[in-house]
């Protein structure tokens, strides 16, 4: 080598242009992570709306109304009223304008007969679930008697029964 | 190793160095901080705090049944039978209830458990 004066400069320029691309690698991964992170923080919120939701229907009006509303919607199959209280209160914003989230609601029992399960549709939005929304599922508990369903129409069915309330959440 | 002939900007080099440095260490502090986010809020998405919820509300709703023996479908071993059958088939967790009385108090045993969450209470009345 004839002149090697500068070297150090050279090993830096070496380095810093490592460390740069070492960055942007960095940068650029982190960025391309974020999305999944955030559709799950919107999913969150929107069970959380919908199990509150649902919870305010299942309390009574007042303390000598002995069923709440949801417990007479499912008793007496009441889509239309179930489709007056639901989106009003998940569709409430503090400004004038609604939110538009769909839904489709469904019962789940068990069948007296023969103990299998068995879903039936309650409520829905007015549009229809496809089943490629991206939907988040919310439920709730009813205790109820005299279910609508036509396995009880026999007479040894008496007394209180458990069912399920299932309701699919989506935006679109 | 030959001898620095010239060695007027090693601070300059020095800073150099510490800024790369930082720089990177910022890249990999930005980088891990979205990943525990993700992570978080998978975890919080998989966690069944609404289902264990509800599967207690309505089993302690349920201890507030009568057995009535004169209707096959006598109440409180209707529902709770009920929320078992349905809790397995519809939330894939297996539910246990148990009720022992001592003196005036009533203990109620709740137990959950989807596989990855386990719930265990006691409940007592009054």
């Amino acid at each position: 080598m004839v002149n090697e004066g500068g070297q150090l400069y050279t090993i830096e320029g070496v380095a810093a242009a490592l460390l740069l691309l070492v960055t942007a690698y960095f940068v650029v991964n982190s960025t391309s992570v974020y999305t999944p992170g955030d559709t799950h923080l919107s999913d969150m919120q929107m069970e959380v709306i919908g199990s509150d939701a649902l919870a305010m229907m299942d309390t009574a009006d007042n303390i000598t109304m002995t069923k709440s509303p949801l417990r007479q919607i499912v008793e007496q199959d009441d889509a239309e009223r179930f489709n007056t209280l639901f989106p009003n209160t998940i569709n409430a914003r503090t400004e004038d304008t609604q939110d538009d989230i769909q839904y489709v609601a469904n019962v789940t029992y068990v069948n007296p007969i023969d103990s299998t399960i068995t879903s039936t549709h309650l409520a829905n939005s007015t549009r229809p679930f496809t089943g490629t929304e991206h939907a988040v599922r919310v439920s709730r508990w009813v205790l109820i008697e005299s279910p609508p369903f036509p396995e009880f129409s026999a007479g040894n069915t008496k007394g209180m029964h458990a069912v399920l309330v299932e309701v699919l959440l989506w935006r679109d | 190793m030959a001898r620095l002939k010239n060695d007027d900007a090693q601070w300059i080099v020095l800073m150099g160095f510490i800024v790369s440095f930082s720089l990177f260490f910022l890249a990999i502090l930005i980088n891990q901080s979205t990943v525990v986010g993700q992570t978080t809020a998978e975890a919080v998405s998989e966690f069944p705090k609404n289902d264990i919820r509800g599967v207690r509300g309505v089993l302690i709703e349920s201890t507030f049944l009568v057995d009535d023996p004169t209707h096959l479908f006598d109440n409180r071993t209707t529902v709770q039978n009920e929320i078992r059958t349905l809790a397995l088939s519809r939330q894939n967790a297996i539910i246990g209830i148990s009720s022992t009385t001592v003196g005036e108090f009533t203990y109620t045993e709740i137990h959950y458990n989807n596989g990855v969450t386990a719930y265990n209470e006691t409940y007592t009345f009054p």
